[in-house]
């Protein structure tokens, strides 16, 4: 395991610095950007605002709302305008960070907006996706804790809250009891006091560590939890820091008030971040595929994320799956699951208000995975007791980790502190970067292997073509014209949750040409029986009811009234745009 | 503007005819009309005017159409910020303008009482009451257009049928008699006829007894968009009050994309957010909650007991196979340790485990709801109004109310105000039915009469050569019994206008003819339709039976407007009843407080703890630099007080002779109390 750790490590660099590389042309202003750093949101911003010099054709950047505190919160939309506009483009959606200590969906996305951009025009793979696709993209969906995170004292758990002020004890006081960085290092650790009563003692292979006192053992220490003083005299610690609430929790799909769904907040779209998102998504009504970065552990997640309202349509789930296998393969480790069914339940969250609501087939990666657990391979199928779990040689290969991996930069050696409260304490821990995150050295291969993922997704929006034409000229001026309508991807032109919930208008066909009457129009059923089953005729156009599905296609025959030839246009509100002409001689 | 308005007091006229008042001009008159939008608003800022020192307008945001939603905020003397409020809110479903005027009488009552009244008075001095009676103006804009069409939703553009085009396909007064009926349409595949008891009403023909369908049935209008359906995609949008979070029907056009969609909704959810010292809500809307309790959604059966998934459940040593209530699981959780410090709370058990929504009204609660129901039914009986049970509506799904109960978390009553009524029926005393019969010996009926017999048998469906006569002749050799005839006419088909079940929609017609002289209803009238043919224009009008002929609309208000003021009585009020200080010898004191509730509700609703809107009570001890705290907490907290009930907190001090101890106890609920004791 260890061994193909390194292999595809290795080959990660090498691609990534051979897309550095690959440099035949030099334009005029060059960016150049590195994965191996955390970038806050005004890095973001000018990152963004550097790419969009350099490639002012295919790149516009907007600011799509302010948060709480007034950042901007970014988005960067990428066609190919020699393709047509946008808005006749299946579009992509990626967002990053709705979490604020989840930053790493951030630098996973500006990896691939970059991306795409170094290599328009230079691999087919890129440069056929951004004439087909156009790209919406948002990095940071909650760039107050972003910058929190990366830039103040924070744990690898929060902030994940925005910073609308909550009070979270009930004292009629806002946000007077937050954490504080006691030692300066950075992060804030945990404080312990040495207790002969205490229910931890120092672990018998390592001094940093503690384990749990066995009945009947002396104690030695008693943790007291996250660094911090009590603020507003009220006996507790910590009780009451910035916001204390969950952004993905208060989108408007199944959405449970705070009782049920923690964090949910007052009402669904409460708050100025998630309006912001949902009004850019809800703007762009082409977007059929999208990707909403989390952290942690290595999965990729779809909906539902409970099970109150049933699961998602049986023909979109079968598209889920496809993509989501394929996902497997390339992000080795990561796994498919289904967020109600494997892991917990989610109320109001992004990714069903995107497919319930607005029929997008949207995915939910929770990056990275523990790079410690990798060092001692776990034994499957084996019962453990909660307690050895706890006192597992794990624990002893992540300080071995941190001391000769990450060379002590993610852990805090145990000092002593003078605390108002508790008077002599140590403080000491894991450090805001130890977990969730990736180290710096694997962030570049987070980020490679999770754009491919979305790309392919991406590359997988519907394609339609017309195909197999027949003309057959009739008395009277009349021709029969028999086509089919073909979907080369995975994607269908229309989720099944859209066809049966009515979500958005349906697929059309539409018949143009001068002198050009469309008389009437079937479905093929048995070409040899010349058997149709009649479809609703429009003026000159008729609905594709259920759209094409992926790999898939419908059959029609057509009896127009005309002259010369005619053009059939395929007009899909996710799926695309289509045209072709069609000689009736 | 002004000739759609002469339009519109033309068409109304025509609607209210035969001697109804006609639609007045003058806000300022007791006029005997509804007012629409715009003198509504003027009306609440001549209230402002008229009493500056106890009424504030303001408004809490925009409807969908860009229309200002206006609030009266009625506050006494004293401190405002900080104390109990009531929302009384109307008409968000946009028709229903009686419940607009009633909260503004209210409103008037409160103000001009306030001088004069004592209890007024101290309601206004102790509390803040918001009056929100427009909270869907483009919905009541829309009832006061020149066209009654009997939608009432808001102003956003909805795409209906999905077709990609957006209100293409609305309704049309074919007939220009200024409302929106129904075309019938004689169709082999219609399924309607008309009632046998009262033929201008239609209803769906019944294959069992041998009905055979006859019409189709569509409203007015005509195919705007060639898709061949009639008025799928009217203008005017999604319906506020479906649009809030409980019980939401998510993708229903007209409930909204989502909770909070829209922007009366999300106006009225920030305003509530906004006022967490709202402690009761007094709704008019056509949900009358107070006489059908009935709620949206079914409770699981044993809903509040949960399982334990299996890793879980060993940790913390419970049966996975049994139920536990999410006490008992916090409980096990914490003392388990699972929370590594952290204390596991029930509504963290709940999320984990996915338990949904409360569905039905709290245990705790029902006592208050009951009382009031006792105290409003005889309120409506002494107004002489008890017909309003009869169809009275409970809570909708998505509303208002729901929201303000399940997950605002306090008390709330909502009533319609009126209803059509009911003409009680008359049945004869001595009518022959089936059941009759079967008791009936021969003599008892040869006893009653040819003429009798005869009419019995017409009305039965008898064959016209089955004479009285002939059937008396029968019985009479022994031929014939009565319970044979029972039986027999139990078998029979019904002759049409038979004994049979009134249309469900009779009795609102029977009140259109009497009260309205025939105005609620337009008789069938055939026209020539441009894509359906022949059809027959008729029904009931849109708007009939949401509220009174503006001329009856004073009695219902006035009651309601009574009783309302009455429950905003019952208000809990949070008292420090008792404050002590016990010398224990050195410098030791024994502080004792004693906490209780002198209003006729508890302190907050069992489903407001729940859902952890209400917040418990927070008392606070107030210490000087020089006293420290011994034993008990500086701050406590109190779930909740019972009507009439006490409760004691005690605390050890250590103090110096002569200082004070101040004890402060709040909630945003119940506002604050404080008490200051010295120690002696």
């Amino acid at each position: 395991m260890r061994k193909k750790f390194g292999l595809s490590l290795a080959a990660g660099i090498l691609l990534f610095a051979g897309l550095l590389g690959l440099q035949p042309a030099q334009p005029a202003a060059e960016v150049v950007l590195s994965f191996d750093h955390f970038y806050d949101n005004a890095a973001i911003g000018k990152a963004l605002q550097d790419l969009r010099a350099a490639y002012p054709q295919l790149l516009t950047v907007q600011s799509i709302g302010k948060s709480v505190l007034g950042r901007d919160i970014w988005a960067a939309i990428l066609n190919s305008p020699k393709t047509g506009p946008a808005e006749r483009k299946p579009g992509y959606y990626i967002d990053g960070n709705i979490h604020g200590n989840e930053i790493q969906g951030g630098e996973v996305a500006l990896y691939t907006v970059y991306y795409l951009l170094k290599n328009y025009g230079k691999t087919e793979f890129a440069t056929q996706l951004l004439d087909r696709i156009v790209f919406y993209v948002v990095p940071s969906m909650n760039p107050d804790s972003r910058d929190f995170f990366i830039n103040k004292a924070a744990d690898p758990n929060s902030p994940r809250t925005g910073w609308v002020p909550i009070d979270d004890d009930r004292d009629g006081r806002l946000d007077e009891d937050p954490p504080e960085d006691l030692d300066g290092d950075g992060s804030i650790t945990m404080m312990r006091k040495r207790d002969p009563l205490g229910r931890m003692k120092t672990s018998p292979d390592d001094p940093r560590l503690m384990v749990p006192v066995k009945p009947g053992e002396k104690g030695e220490w008693t943790m007291l939890g996250e660094e911090g003083i009590d603020n507003d005299g009220d006996g507790m610690i910590n009780e009451d820091g910035p916001g204390g609430y969950d952004m993905n929790r208060n989108f408007g799909y199944n959405w449970q008030p705070e009782y049920v769904q923690g964090g949910a907040g007052p009402y669904p779209f409460a708050w100025p971040e998630t309006v912001a998102v949902r009004d850019f998504v809800l703007a762009h009504p082409n977007i059929m595929g999208a990707q909403s970065y989390h952290n942690f552990g290595g999965m990729i997640l779809r909906g539902p994320g409970a099970k109150n309202l049933g699961d998602y349509n049986p023909a979109d789930i079968r598209v889920f799956e496809e993509i989501a296998k394929r996902g497997e393969k390339i992000i080795p480790g990561y796994k498919y699951t289904i967020v109600y069914k494997d892991m917990y339940t989610v109320y109001g969250g992004t990714i069903d208000f995107m497919y319930a609501d607005l029929g997008i087939f949207c995915f939910s990666n929770e990056l990275d995975m523990d790079p410690i657990a990798e060092m001692s391979p776990k034994k499957e199928g084996s019962e453990e007791n909660i307690m050895d779990r706890i006192n597992r040689q794990e624990n002893l290969d992540e300080m071995i980790f941190r001391d000769n991996v990450e060379m002590g930069e993610n852990f805090t050696n145990w000092k002593p502190y003078k605390h108002p409260l508790y008077g002599d304490i140590e403080i000491g821990g894991p450090r805001k970067f130890s977990s969730r995150v990736p180290p710096f050295f694997k962030l570049a291969e987070t980020c490679h292997r999770n754009a491919a993922f979305s790309l392919y997704h991406a590359d997988q929006m519907p394609v339609v073509g017309f195909e197999n034409i027949s003309v057959k000229k009739l008395d009277g001026g009349i021709y029969q014209v028999d086509f089919m309508a073909t979907n080369a991807k995975i994607t269908p032109t229309i989720t099944g949750q859209a066809v049966s919930q009515k979500l958005h208008r349906p697929d059309r066909i539409i018949v143009g040409g001068k002198n050009a009457t469309l008389l009437a129009v079937g479905e093929m059923r048995d070409r040899y029986l010349n058997q149709t089953s009649p479809v609703k005729t429009l003026k000159n156009a008729f609905d594709v009811i259920g759209g094409v599905p992926g790999r898939g296609r419908r059959e029609y025959r057509m009896l127009v009234k005309g002259s010369g030839s005619i053009t059939l246009t395929f007009d899909s509100l996710k799926g695309g745009f289509a045209e072709k002409t069609i000689d009736l001689n | 503007m002004n000739r759609n308005r002469r339009f519109a007091i033309l068409s109304l006229s025509i609607f209210l005819a035969g001697g109804l008042a006609v639609f007045g001009q003058a806000p300022a008159a007791k006029a005997a009309a509804y007012r629409n939008p715009a003198e509504i608003g003027a009306a609440m800022k001549a209230l402002a005017g008229k009493y500056p020192a106890l009424a504030r307008l303001e408004t809490i945001g925009k409807s969908a159409g860009g229309r200002e939603i206006p609030i009266l905020r009625l506050a006494g003397g004293g401190k405002v910020e900080g104390r109990p409020a009531v929302l009384v809110s109307a008409n968000l479903e946009g028709g229903h303008v009686i419940g607009t005027e009633a909260a503004l009488r209210l409103a008037e009552k409160l103000l001009a009482g306030y001088a004069q009244d004592k209890k007024i008075a101290a309601l206004l001095d102790a509390r803040t009451i918001y009056i929100a009676p427009l909270l869907n103006p483009d919905g009541t804009e829309a009832f006061f257009g020149a066209v009654k069409t009997g939608r009432f939703g808001n102003g956003r553009p909805v795409d209906e049928d999905a077709d990609g085009a957006v209100d293409e396909d609305g309704f049309e007064d074919l007939n220009k008699d200024g409302k929106i009926t129904q075309m019938r349409v004689k169709d082999p595949e219609g399924r309607w006829i008309p009632d046998p008891k009262e033929p201008r009403l239609m209803r769906l023909a019944d294959s069992k007894k041998g009905e055979k369908g006859i019409y189709k049935i569509y409203s007015e209008g005509i195919d705007n968009d060639g898709d061949r359906e009639y008025n799928e995609d009217p203008a005017g949008g999604v319906l506020p009050n479906r649009n809030f979070p409980h019980d939401f029907e998510y993708l229903v056009k007209t409930a909204g994309l989502y909770p909070a969609s829209e922007p009366e909704s999300v106006a009225l959810l920030k305003f509530m957010d906004g006022h967490q010292e709202i402690a009761l809500v007094l709704n008019f809307s056509s949900e009358n909650t107070i006489l059908n309790q009935q709620q949206t959604a079914q409770a699981k059966a044993g809903g509040d007991k949960v399982r334990v998934p299996k890793d879980l459940a060993q940790y913390v040593g419970l049966d996975p196979e049994k139920d536990y209530t999410l006490k008992e699981v916090a409980d096990a959780a914490n003392a388990a340790g699972l929370g590594g410090g952290m204390t596991i709370t029930e509504d963290m058990i709940a999320s984990f485990l996915g338990s949904g929504p409360a569905v039905q009204i709290d245990q705790a609660d029902q006592p208050v709801f009951e009382a009031a129901a006792k105290d409003y039914k005889d309120a409506l009986k002494a107004a002489k109004m008890e017909g309003l049970e009869k169809h009275a509506r409970g809570v909708g799904k998505g509303s208002f109310v729901a929201y303000a109960y399940y997950q605002f978390g306090v008390p709330v009553f909502s009533t319609d105000l009126w209803q059509i009524p009911e003409a009680k029926k008359e049945e004869p005393a001595d009518k022959i039915t089936a059941d009759k019969l079967k008791d009936m010996t021969n003599d008892q009926f040869l006893a009653l009469g040819e003429e009798k017999i005869g009419a019995f048998l017409k009305d039965a469906g008898a064959p016209p050569n089955m004479t009285a006569k002939v059937i008396m002749e029968a019985v009479k050799a022994g031929k014939l019994k009565t319970a044979q005839m029972a039986d027999m006419m139990a078998q029979m088909p019904k002759k049409p206008g038979a004994d049979g079940e009134d249309h469900p929609d009779a009795y609102k017609l029977q009140w259109s003819d009497t009260a309205l002289k025939g105005a609620g209803f337009a008789a069938w009238t055939p026209f020539k339709h441009p894509q359906l043919g022949d059809v027959e224009i008729g029904g009931f009008c849109p708007c009939l039976g949401l509220n009174p002929p503006a001329a009856e609309m004073d009695a219902p208000i006035s009651a309601h407007v009574d009783f309302y003021l009455k429950l905003m009585g019952n208000l809990p009020v949070l008292e420090i009843s008792g404050l002590k200080a016990e010398f224990l010898g050195g410098d030791l004191y024994k502080v004792t407080a004693y906490f209780s509730n002198a209003g006729k509700w508890p302190t907050s609703t069992g489903q407001g703890r729940r859902a952890r809107t209400a917040w418990p009570i927070r008392v606070e001890l107030g210490l000087d630099k020089a006293q420290t705290l011994f034993s008990g907490q500086p701050t406590e907290t109190i779930p909740v007080i019972n009507s009439g009930e006490t409760t004691k907190l005690e605390w050890t001090i250590r103090a110096k002779k002569g200082s004070k101890v101040t004890v402060k106890a709040w909630a945003p609920k119940l506002g604050t109390v404080q008490s200051t004791v010295v120690m002696d």
